[in-house]
């Protein structure tokens, strides 16, 4: 599952919708922005709104924070091409509390996903990748009773077997090429910035075998085990350089397979 | 009789219509405050007819009734040649409330105002009352949030097949398209299509259907909400003053009043059918899906108090300019007697 498409796939999860309409886009505002939003179209306006009952009793929107429950309000505004409403619900003048944000970019309505969706996401993209390289390096591992395991040394380039034709489908695989492209240094630099906001406000526990790891790697056995971390890590970066590493593991497994032992490689008796 | 007359104290002077001038007044042996209503002498030829009509169907209709949304009268007594009539005090009107703009009614203020219309009306038509001039401005409202139906000047006994009403009545936003058409044979769901009325006007702020004549009220309601024809409205062509009309589709309500859930959309579309006899009845109307689902109306004391009352002390008076005004008897040319 690629970040943000899954979600999609659930009639009832709006982070798979976008919504617009043409006629608006080119006087969008920040003064009409909240009425092209409240087009009776959009399936994220929710018309039992505060701000649908005051609009439909021709009253002044001053109103707004004198009533109680749900309302609709201007976050943020980049203009010309970037606005953040944020659907609420109002306990007093002073008091309310988010629901949900939704972002207008070029005029196109999309809900802002949920942290959890985002770090479900991020993580089911990178199991999957991990799920992707273990599967490679499996096909790769050749047993021979008389030389025991060894790598399967294959042509750089060539095009059989599951290596270089992985699960994803290449469509796919091109599209994410195309996102990389797409994405500016200032969206990387903003993505790491907002996840080591995240990681300083809710520190991981940093395991203690992390750090002895790299003292030994003598035994096999404990390659093995260095190798496993060096994945652990490798998901952690992907997680803070998301789409980044996705590209950077593909040739490892495919250019260096020797470099690694297999994983279910045993130790032999001398 | 004299001696009633000194019963009351004014405190002070509410307002004035074509027929009475109101105070508002102490009882000074119970100590409660009340609405006395003065009845105008008028013309000498008024005179001559002896009481006057609208304060004698008043009398003659509300000294029988006795329902809490139903404006009590408590007493009736002579002064000289004048007549007064001892009432409820009720401190502002759903006139004042709908057109003081900082007010937000919600769904459950809305809800709320509409039950009582309705049970009050229910109480009316059971016991073959109709009202015949229901608006804004005759149903009034007092500080615990009580809503009572009041000026019974136009309201008149129905259900003898062979007894007809004259189709000038109600006012005339609120008067149906049958009335419109000059039907002298109507029932209760005229009454009906002014609730519709006052509940759309709750919704919008604004009267749903301002016609500048009867014709053109004809027109605003027929463009809203559908031109009749013999299907929708077996019938129509043979009312007197039946025009025929252009065909105009419907405008969805839900285009109309957007913020309005469906289950009330549903009770204005049945109030306010064209065709009288595809409207609700008030128990009918009463046992709709809309009035027992959520949001519950609100409680008497949560229903919003406009600001001039708000503001206003007993004793300190002055915000009754902005109070109720009678103005009642100037619109629509309504007040002409069978």
């Amino acid at each position: 599952m690629l970040p943000g498409r899954g979600v999609g796939c659930l009639p009832d999860n709006p982070l798979g919708l976008s919504w617009h309409d043409s006629n608006w886009i080119p006087m969008l505002n920040s003064n009409n922005i909240l009425d092209y939003f409240s087009e009776r179209s959009n399936p994220f306006y929710d018309r039992s709104c505060n701000n649908e009952a005051i609009k439909m009793q021709r009253l002044s929107m001053d109103q707004l924070s004198n009533m109680i429950g749900l309302e609709y309000c201007l976050l943020h505004v980049q203009e010309p091409i970037l606005y953040v409403v944020r659907k609420q619900h109002r306990h007093s003048p002073t008091h309310s509390t988010p629901i949900a944000d939704f972002y207008i970019v070029a005029g196109i309505v999309y809900q802002a996903p949920d942290l959890l969706s985002i770090i479900n996401s991020h993580m089911m993209s990178s199991a999957y990748h991990l799920e992707t390289a273990f599967e490679e390096l499996n096909s790769l591992a050749r047993f021979h009773p008389s030389k025991g395991y060894s790598w399967e040394n294959r042509r750089p380039g060539q095009p059989t077997g599951p290596v270089t034709a992985p699960p994803p489908s290449p469509v796919k695989v091109t599209g994410k090429r195309d996102i990389e492209e797409a994405s500016s240094q200032f969206q990387r630099l903003r993505v790491d910035m907002l996840l080591v906001e995240l990681t300083r406000k809710f520190p991981l526990p940093l395991p203690q075998a992390l750090q002895a790891a790299p003292q030994n790697n003598i035994n096999n056995q404990q390659t093995n085990e260095v190798s496993k971390k060096e994945m652990k890590q490798e998901i952690k970066q992907e997680m803070i350089q998301d789409i980044n590493i996705k590209q950077e593991s593909q040739p490892t497994n495919s250019l260096s397979p020797p470099m690694r032992p297999p994983p279910e490689k045993k130790f032999k008796p001398a | 009789m004299d001696s009633k007359s000194k019963k009351y104290e004014i405190i002070e002077f509410l307002g004035e219509g074509q027929f009475a001038t109101v105070y508002k007044a102490k009882d000074l042996v119970t100590n409660n405050i009340v609405a006395v209503k003065k009845i105008k002498v008028g013309t000498v030829e008024d005179a001559k007819d002896g009481v006057n009509r609208t304060a004698l169907r008043e009398i003659k209709l509300l000294i029988e009734l006795d329902h809490e949304n139903i404006i009590a009268l408590f007493d009736v007594f002579g002064h000289l040649s004048n007549i007064s009539l001892v009432y409820d005090f009720m401190d502002t009107d759903l006139e004042v409330i709908i057109k003081d703009s900082s007010i937000v009614f919600t769904q459950s203020h809305i809800k709320a105002y509409t039950i009582m219309t309705l049970k009050g009306l229910e109480y009316l038509h059971m016991n073959w009352i109709l009202h015949r001039d229901l608006k804004p401005n005759n149903l009034l409202v007092n500080k615990k949030g009580i809503l009572k139906i009041a000026d019974f000047g136009l309201a008149k006994r129905f259900g003898t097949p062979d007894r007809l009403h004259t189709h000038r009545v109600v006012t005339r936003f609120y008067r149906a398209p049958e009335l419109l058409f000059g039907a002298r044979a109507y029932g209760p769901a005229v009454d009906i299509w002014a609730v519709g009325c006052i509940v759309a006007e709750l919704l919008l702020r604004v009267p749903f259907l301002p016609g500048e004549s009867d014709l053109d009220q004809l027109t605003k309601i027929f463009t809203t909400l559908g031109s009749p024809n013999e299907e929708t409205w077996p019938g129509v062509a043979k009312l007197s003053d039946y025009v025929v009309f252009k065909k105009f589709p419907a405008i969805p309500l839900r285009e109309i009043f957007t913020a309005a859930p469906n289950e009330l959309l549903d009770v204005i579309g049945g109030m306010l059918n064209v065709n009288p006899l595809m409207r609700p009845t008030c128990s009918e109307a009463l046992q709709m899906p809309y009035f027992s689902n959520r949001p519950p109306p609100s409680l008497g004391s949560q229903l919003p108090i406009p600001s001039c009352i708000r503001e206003s002390n007993p004793e300190d008076q002055d915000a009754k300019g902005q109070k109720r005004k009678f103005t009642d008897y100037s619109e629509g040319g309504n007040y002409n007697f069978d």
